[in-house]
């Protein structure tokens, strides 16, 4: 058996699929090598699946595979690897412009959607007065009182019972266990304390999604400022913001300097106060975010008026998948505070069904409120 | 590393005899699977599937048991399962007798209580039981619906995953007496964690080819005349090309076809397929959406020829 060239050739796949973007650790190596004792390599199928079977673990990487399989073993190029490095490299490079570039597409036509989004506002935007306390003009007491209240809600959030039981004090169940090995219990004379455990307190984990299009601008200010807080509060938070299209910056929001960051966060979307696709966008987080994001102790947080450019029937779809998934869903909206407004736009006639809680967010005060609200109600 | 010790369960010889062995126990399997429970078996590592809802992966670990003619261990997930739920509980009315039963036989002071945290007093829990099986064979450890557990439970499957054996603080640590075969499902409604999957061998599957249902479903009610078997599997592929909310499974497949036996249906229709449309689609919406495809027109495309039904027979074969 000519050994030593199947195991050169394992590594060079190896090296294939990490340039694939697949991260193989040489324990999974050895576990492939471990089946040839197994299975008849010549027959291509079998170490086919052998090899996916060790070597995969996600549904989503299993294309990619079976494609650098396709690729590799068809003419397996015996590159020495200093070479391979070097076109791992250039590889690399290419992947990077191709992902910049992805996010830069405008295929959602953001821009002319931005444009049309305008007359609408018309609609709704009846009070100066609303504007002038407006988050948009925080001064820096403003915003510390704002981290207050941040923290408060975050405190509300977090405070659901777990199903996890943790040795208490003032716990309800008798901790047996505990109770045999402790010494006491040998050494009383009949008598003795008895040691008790409770359900424990499990952290709630927050998912914010921001709508960023054109008719929320005036509220960009103050929710960068809560995302801020909220980050530095929950060290297990996500973030996303989206206007037309998704887009996860919790790495960004992890630099310190507001300014910088922001920057960065500009950068990145290049749909920031463009048009509103908030069904397309949940779609988004639901199908690539939501099972590594989500479980049944996340909160999710939507922020965003309403306002509707995408088809009415997708985003029921994508609020019902998001319910389902979540513990809680809150909808900040910050035109609930306008004295009369009414939820009629078709975006909020379709989520509230899915909702937990429709609060308003427009200034400080409804802050305030908010935490207030849930504390009451033990979110 | 290899032979330290471990014994693996008796192997198969080759990959076509497990998947003979697996349809002559009704489940038809591709090479793919077939290969992996192989491989599974060979290393003695467990087998991660899957896969969407009703597309075959509990009734895998449930066949390979009838296969190997042993016990099935099953342990099914949910948020909040713990060590003594999963792995082992100290049976303390025993022990409190044993304290009582000690002061009563008048043991020395010093020694009462010193034998309390032995194994007799432990109550075996699905992973030890798994792990302590006194049987002839290795049984089969099926831990159901993984996604559905929290974090810290796959904590404790790692230990028991990948070195087979659990430490049990009071005692120390306890071996497997054979190395059970292990499978792991998920339903992906959330990812789980990677140390988990490194330990296992991944398998994903997918909705059948229309021989292989076809296949199954005459394996699994051969009453079912080989004409109608063909429509049925033929509509279920045309529905999953549509997005469903939840889309049907081949339990939904095995389900639907032995409503319509029950009804005495020989031929698929219009008026049949909503009669029984509960069977396929689960959601109100979902009914919605198909009638609006136009239930008519997925009927008549799937009574149209060209699907031929008896190349399943070959997989079968």
């Amino acid at each position: 058996m000519a050994a030593p060239t199947v195991l050169e050739h394992v590594v060079g796949f190896s090296r294939v699929l990490h340039d694939a973007g697949l991260t193989v650790n040489p324990g999974r190596l050895i576990d492939l090598c471990q089946c040839f004792d197994f299975i008849d390599i010549a027959q291509r199928d079998d170490f086919h699946a052998a090899a996916r079977a060790t070597l995969v673990s996600r549904r989503e990487d299993i294309a990619r595979f079976d494609a650098a399989f396709a690729q590799y073993w068809e003419a397996p190029a015996r590159t020495p690897i200093r070479r391979r490095r070097q076109n791992a490299d250039d590889e690399d490079d290419a992947a990077a412009g191709e992902r910049g570039a992805r996010v830069a597409l405008p295929d959602d036509e953001g821009g002319g959607d931005g444009g049309e989004g305008k007359p609408l506002r018309l609609a709704w935007s009846p009070d100066e007065a609303l504007a002038q306390r407006d988050l948009g003009t925080l001064t820096d007491d403003d915003v510390e009182r704002a981290q207050r209240l941040i923290r408060d809600i975050v405190a509300a959030l977090a405070n659901r019972r777990g199903r996890r039981r943790a040795s208490h004090r003032h716990g309800r169940i008798p901790d047996l266990r505990r109770l045999l090995r402790s010494r006491s219990f040998y050494l009383a004379d009949g008598i003795c304390p008895l040691t008790w455990r409770r359900r424990r307190v499990t952290r709630t984990r927050l998912v914010l999604i921001c709508d960023v299009s054109g008719s929320m601008q005036r509220y960009s200010r103050f929710l960068i400022e809560f995302m801020y807080a909220l980050r530095r509060e929950l060290s297990d938070l996500e973030v996303a913001v989206f206007s037309t299209r998704l887009t996860v910056i919790t790495d960004l929001l992890r630099r310190k300097g507001v300014a910088d960051s922001l920057r960065q966060v500009a950068d990145r979307i290049h749909d920031w106060a463009g048009g509103t696709d908030i069904g397309g966008s949940l779609r988004e987080f639901n199908e690539r975010h939501a099972p590594h994001m989500l479980d049944g102790r996340t909160a999710v947080i939507l922020l965003s008026d309403g306002w509707d450019r995408g088809s009415a029937a997708e985003m029921r779809n994508e609020m019902a998948r998001l319910r389902q998934r979540a513990q809680t869903v809150l909808w900040l909206n910050p035109l609930l505070g306008t004295p009369g407004y009414k939820p009629l736009t078709q975006g909020m006639q379709c989520a509230l069904p899915y909702l937990d809680h429709f609060l308003p967010a427009h200034d400080l005060h409804s802050l305030a409120r908010l935490a207030g609200t849930l504390r009451a109600i033990g979110a | 590393m290899a032979g330290s010790g471990k014994e693996t369960p008796p192997g198969f010889g080759s990959i076509d005899e497990i998947r003979e062995r697996l349809a002559a126990e009704g489940y038809i399997a591709d090479r793919m699977l077939a290969t992996a429970v192989f491989l599974s078996v060979s290393l003695g590592k467990p087998m991660f599937v899957e896969g969407e809802p009703g597309v075959g992966k509990t009734e895998i670990a449930k066949v390979m048991a009838r296969l190997l003619d042993t016990e099935l261990i099953r342990l099914q997930c949910y948020e909040g399962l713990d060590s003594s739920a999963a792995l082992y509980e100290w049976n303390y009315t025993r022990q409190l007798l044993e304290l009582r039963l000690q002061e009563a036989r008048g043991v020395d002071r010093a020694e009462i209580g010193r034998n309390l945290f032995a194994e007799e007093f432990l109550l075996q829990r699905p992973l030890l039981k798994a792990l302590r099986s006194e049987g002839a064979r290795p049984p089969v450890l099926l831990i159901d619906e993984v996604d559905r557990s929290d974090e810290e439970f796959e904590a404790f499957l790692l230990e028991v995953l990948s070195d087979f054996q659990i430490t049990i603080p009071e005692i120390g640590t306890l071996r497997a007496r054979h190395i059970p075969f292990v499978v792991l499902t998920s339903n992906r409604t959330r990812e789980v964690h990677d140390a988990l999957k490194r330990r296992c061998l991944y398998h994903w599957i997918d909705y059948p080819s229309f021989a292989r249902e076809t296949a199954i479903l005459r394996a699994r009610l051969p009453e079912v005349e080989l004409r109608l078997a063909g429509q049925v599997c033929r509509f279920m592929e045309l529905l999953r090309q549509h997005d469903f909310y939840k889309r049907p499974g081949i339990a939904e497949t095995i389900d639907w076809a032995r409503a319509l036996l029950a009804l005495g249906v020989a031929e698929l229709s219009e008026a049949a397929v909503e009669e029984t449309l509960g069977c396929i689609l689960k959601y109100r919406g979902d009914g919605d959406k198909l009638r609006q495809l136009g239930l008519g027109g997925l009927v008549e495309m799937a009574l149209m020829p060209g699907h031929d039904p008896s190349a399943a027979a070959a997989v079968c074969a």
